[in-house]
C-alpha cells in the first residue's frame, strides 16, 4: 500500500505530531473463542419516541458485523443498549433481553459497570484523556479497576503492539495522549478498550472522523481482532461495511429489515428495502 | 480623451463604487469610535491607580509592612497586623469556602437528577446576589450578639460571600468537560465516582483553580461583613487567635480615613493600595491557569 | 425531484443500449453474411468483414465504459449484477461478430460455380433463421428481464444442434465428387459458426437469469424448462 504522508494536513490535533507511518508494525494476537450476543425483543426509547421496535438479532462469535441503514434508523441506539450506555441519557429506558452468551445483560440482579468491562465501546470521535499519557491512557480500564503492578505494565505493552501503536510510541510512553495524529488517537483508544479484554467490542462509526489512510489502518485492525473477539460496528460508510464485516443488518425506523453474509447484502439483497438503500436508489 | 481632465476608471466588481467607499468609510468610523472607548476605560484605570499611588506614596516605608499601628497621636508604625489578621481571615474563609463550593458544584453537574441541579444553581446565584452588609447582619445576628466579636464570625460571614462564587464558576467549568470523557470513562466500565475523580477533575483543574482563586480576590476586599464581626479589636498588635476579633484591612482602611491626622490618611491610602495590588497579582495568576486549562479542554 | 444517483442511473441504461444495439447490428451482419452464402454474393461478404470493425468499436466502448463505472460509482447488488452481465453479454456479441465474419469469409473458397446440395442449403438456410431467431429473443429476454424467455432459449438452442448433425451427416454421405465432397465441408463449417451463435444466445440467456435472480446457473439441455428461484432466508 504506498502511503504518502497526507495526515501533516491534519491542524486539528496536535500541530506538531508526526505524519501517519509508512507501515503499521501489529503483533498478530492470540486467537480466543469469542462470545456470541444474542438479542430477544429488545426494546428502547428516548421518553415517549420508541426507537427501538422488538428487535431480535444474534451477532456471531469471531465475527465482524456491520449494522446499517439510513440517519435515524436506531444502529446507534442499538449498540448502546447492548453495553446499557443507553440508559445514561436522561429519559431514556430499554427493556427486553441481551444475552452475553447465556446470561442476561438486562438481568435484574446484574450490575452495570460490570457489564461495560465486559462490554467495549470506541466511539466516533477519538476520546484519549487529555490529562492522561499514551501508557495511562491506555492503563485507565485496568489502574482505576484494581490491576497494577507488573501485570497491567504488560497487558498495556500488549495492547499497544495488538493495535500496530507500539512501535510509533514506545519512546515516548509517558508523552499526553492528545499529541496523536487523529488515527493514531481513535487506535490509542482502540488498545484502551482491549486492555480490559472485553468479550465483546461495539464501534459506533470509528472511522469517520479519519482520513482515509488511517481508516484503512484501523479496518486492518478490526480484521485482526476478530480472532480474539466479537465485533459490532455501526457504519453510515457503506464501502466500509462491505470491505471490513462477516455479516451486515440492514435496519429502517428501529426494525431490522435484513440480516445476511454482506456478501448477499451487496450481490444480491432478499429486501427490496435493502436493495434500494445499498444501490442509493432512496431520497 | 482629453490630457488635461482625467475621469477615474470605471468601476469593476473588484474596485467597487461610492458604495463601497462608503461602507468603507463607516467601518473606519467604527473602529475609531469602539478604540477609544477602550482607551477612556484604560486610562480610567490607570487614573485610579496613579491616584491611588500617589497618595500612598508618603506612606510607603518598610515599617508600614512591618510594623503595628502606634497609639493615637503618634506618627509611624503600620498595619503589619491587619495584613496578618486579613490573611487569617481569608485563609479560613476559602479552606471552607473553596471544598464546599467545589462539591457542591460536582454534586449538581455529575450526580444530581436536572431537577435537583436547577433550583440549586438558581439559589446559588441569588446567594451571589445577597448584599454583603446582609449576610454581615445575618452572622452578627448568628454569631456576635450575646457574645462577641470573633474571627471566626468574620471568616464564616466571608466564606458566605466567597461559596457562591466559587461554586458557580466550578460548575461552569465542569460543564466545560467534554461528555466524550465522561462517556469513555463509562464505557470502560468504570463507577462514576472514579469518574470524577480521575478523569474529569484533572481536566477541569485548570478552571477550578481559577474560579477559587477569583472567589479570594473578591473576599479580600470585602468591607461590610467584617464591619460587624471583626471590627472592634484590642490594640493588641499582631494577633493570630481567630476565638477575637482580628484587624484586617478594609476595616483599617475605614478607620484610618474616618481620623483627622493626615499621615493616617496617607496610610489609608497606602492600605488600599496594598488591596488594589493584591487583586492585580491574584487576578494575573489566574488568568494563567485559565490558559493552560482551556488548552487542556480545547483538544 | 430527481431520483437519487440520476447521472448514474442514466448512464447505467446507457451502457445496457449501447449492448442491446450491438444485438442488433450482429443481427444485421448475420443476416448479410447468410445471404451472401446462399447467393455466392463475394461483395456483400466483404462487406461483412470490413463492418465487423464496428461491432469490436462496441465492444471497446462498452468495456470502457463499464470499467469507469466501476472505478467511479462502486454499483452493488442488481446493479453489480447487470454490470458484470453486460461485461459478458459484450463479449458474446463480439464472438458472435467474428462467427458471422467466418461464414463470410467462406463465401469466396466455396467457389462461383460449385456444385450444391438443396438439403444441406435448406438445412442451412433454416438454421440461419434459427439463429437470428435466438439472438432476437436474447435481446428481447435481456431488454425485459424474462427468466423464461432466456431458459427457453435452450430448448431452442436444441433444434440448431440438431440441424447442425443432420448437416453433417448429409455432407458425409455427399457422394465421390470433389468439387462438391470440398463444398461440403465449406458448409460443414459455415453450420459449425452457426452452432457457435446459437451457444452465445445461451450464455446471453445464463446472464438474464443470474441478473434476475442473482444465481448463476449453466443452463444446458438437461435443465428443466421453469426451475423455481431460490432465496436465501432472512435473518441467515
Amino acid at each position: 500500500m504506498d502511503l504518502d504522508q497526507t495526515e501533516q494536513v491534519d491542524v486539528s490535533t496536535a500541530p506538531e505530531s508526526p505524519p501517519e507511518p509508512e507501515t503499521m508494525e501489529r503483533e498478530k494476537l492470540e486467537p480466543a473463542r469469542g462470545h456470541a450476543i444474542s438479542i430477544k425483543d429488545l426494546n428502547a426509547y428516548y421518553g415517549e419516541r420508541h426507537a427501538i421496535k422488538g428487535i431480535s438479532l444474534t451477532f456471531e462469535p469471531n465475527q465482524v458485523t456491520a449494522i446499517i441503514g439510513p440517519s435515524g434508523c436506531g444502529k446507534s441506539t442499538l449498540v448502546r443498549c447492548i453495553n446499557r450506555m443507553h440508559e445514561e441519557i436522561p429519559k431514556a429506558h430499554a427493556e427486553g433481553t441481551i444475552l452475553l452468551d447465556e446470561e442476561d445483560l438486562y438481568g435484574s440482579r446484574v450490575d452495570v459497570t460490570a457489564v461495560r468491562r465486559q462490554i467495549g465501546m470506541v466511539f466516533q470521535k477519538a476520546n484519549p484523556f487529555p490529562t492522561m499519557s499514551i501508557f495511562d491512557n491506555v492503563a485507565s480500564g485496568l489502574k482505576l479497576a484494581g490491576i497494577r503492578g507488573d501485570s497491567m505494565r504488560e497487558r498495556v505493552h500488549r495492547s499497544l503492539r495488538a493495535v500496530g501503536l507500539w512501535s510509533e510510541v514506545s519512546d515516548r510512553l509517558n508523552s499526553p495522549g492528545i499529541g496523536l495524529s487523529g488515527g493514531q488517537q481513535q487506535r490509542l483508544c482502540i488498545a484502551r478498550t482491549i486492555a480490559v479484554e472485553p468479550e465483546v467490542i461495539l464501534m459506533d462509526e470509528p472511522c469517520s472522523a479519519l482520513d482515509p489512510i488511517a481508516t484503512l489502518k484501523v479496518e486492518e485492525l478490526i480484521d485482526e481482532l476478530k480472532r480474539r473477539y466479537t465485533i459490532v460496528i455501526v457504519t453510515h460508510n457503506m464501502q466500509q461495511a462491505a470491505r471490513v464485516a462477516d455479516s451486515t443488518v440492514f435496519m429502517l425506523d428501529g426494525e431490522v429489515v435484513e440480516h445476511a453474509p454482506t456478501n448477499d447484502i451487496f450481490t444480491n439483497p432478499s429486501d427490496e428495502r435493502t436493495e434500494r438503500y445499498v444501490t442509493g436508489k432512496f431520497g | 480623451m482629453s490630457v488635461t481632465t482625467q475621469t477615474p476608471p470605471p468601476p469593476s466588481r473588484l474596485t467597487g463604487g461610492a458604495r463601497q467607499r462608503r461602507r468603507k468609510n463607516v467601518n473606519r468610523l467604527m473602529m475609531g469610535v469602539s478604540t477609544l472607548a477602550a482607551l477612556i476605560a484604560l486610562a480610567v484605570l490607570a487614573l485610579v491607580l496613579v491616584d491611588i499611588v500617589i497618595k500612598a506614596a508618603p506612606a510607603l516605608n518598610l515599617d508600614f509592612f512591618t510594623k503595628n499601628p502606634v497609639p493615637f497621636g503618634q506618627t509611624g508604625g503600620g498595619i503589619a497586623d491587619s495584613i496578618v489578621g486579613s490573611a487569617i481571615l481569608i485563609g479560613l474563609a476559602s479552606a471552607m469556602a473553596i471544598p464546599i463550593g467545589i462539591l457542591v458544584a460536582i454534586f449538581t453537574n455529575e450526580f444530581a437528577p436536572p431537577r435537583l441541579s436547577s433550583p440549586i444553581r438558581f439559589a446559588l446565584d441569588i446567594l451571589n446576589g445577597v448584599p454583603t452588609i446582609v449576610t454581615g447582619i445575618f452572622i452578627y445576628g448568628l454569631l456576635v450578639i450575646g457574645h462577641t466579636q470573633s474571627g471566626w464570625a468574620g471568616a464564616i460571614a466571608l466564606a458566605i460571600v466567597e461559596l457562591p462564587i466559587v461554586a458557580r464558576s466550578a460548575q461552569e467549568v465542569l460543564a466545560l468537560v467534554p461528555r466524550s470523557l465522561k462517556e469513555a470513562g463509562l464505557a470502560l466500565g468504570l463507577r462514576r465516582w472514579r469518574i470524577v475523580l480521575r478523569i474529569v477533575l484533572p481536566t477541569a483543574a485548570g478552571g477550578l483553580v481559577t474560579g477559587a482563586v477569583l472567589g479570594v480576590a473578591r473576599v479580600a476586599g470585602e468591607t461590610a461583613p467584617l464591619l460587624l464581626t471583626s471590627s472592634i479589636f484590642s490594640n493588641l498588635g499582631i494577633t493570630t487567635n481567630p476565638g477575637v476579633a482580628l484587624p484586617n484591612i478594609p476595616v483599617t482602611i475605614f478607620t484610618l480615613s474616618e481620623s483627622p491626622s493626615p499621615q493616617d490618611h496617607a496610610q489609608a491610602w497606602a492600605a488600599a493600595l496594598v488591596l488594589v495590588a493584591f487583586v492585580l497579582i491574584v487576578s494575573l495568576v489566574a488568568r494563567t491557569f485559565n490558559e493552560r486549562s482551556r488548552r487542556k479542554i480545547a483538544d | 425531484m430527481r431520483e437519487t444517483r440520476h447521472q448514474f442511473r442514466e448512464d447505467l441504461v446507457g451502457l445496457e443500449q449501447q449492448v442491446l444495439g450491438g444485438l442488433d447490428l450482429v443481427i444485421s451482419q448475420l443476416d448479410r453474411a447468410l445471404e451472401s452464402i446462399a447467393y455466392q454474393d463475394v461483395e456483400l461478404a466483404s462487406m461483412v468483414v470490413v463492418d465487423d470493425d464496428r461491432i469490436d468499436g462496441r465492444y471497446l466502448e462498452v468495456h470502457q465504459g463499464i470499467l469507469s463505472m466501476l472505478a467511479r460509482q462502486a454499483p452493488v447488488a442488481s446493479d453489480l449484477r447487470i454490470v458484470a452481465a453486460l461485461l459478458h453479454v459484450i463479449r458474446c456479441i463480439e464472438r458472435m461478430g467474428d462467427q458471422c465474419v467466418n461464414i463470410a469469409k467462406l463465401v469466396p473458397l466455396s467457389g462461383y460455380e460449385s456444385p450444391k446440395d438443396k438439403d444441406i442449403l435448406d438445412a442451412i438456410e433454416k438454421m440461419g433463421l434459427q439463429a437470428r431467431s435466438q439472438v432476437l429473443q436474447a435481446k428481447e429476454a435481456l431488454a425485459s428481464r424474462n427468466v423464461r424467455m432466456a431458459q427457453d432459449l435452450v430448448s431452442q438452442d436444441a433444434s440448431i444442434n440438431r440441424l447442425n448433425r443432420e448437416i453433417f451427416k448429409r455432407a458425409v454421405e455427399i457422394g465421390d465428387d470433389v468439387d462438391m465432397r470440398e463444398w461440403g465441408m465449406f458448409m460443414i463449417l459455415v453450420a459449425r459458426c452457426l452452432e457457435r451463435v446459437g451457444d452465445n444466445t445461451v450464455d446471453i440467456a445464463e446472464q438474464v437469469v443470474f441478473v434476475v435472480t442473482g444465481l448463476f446457473r449453466e443452463m444446458d439441455d438437461t435443465t428443466p424448462a421453469s426451475s423455481p428461484r431460490i432465496v436465501p432466508e432472512p435473518g441467515l
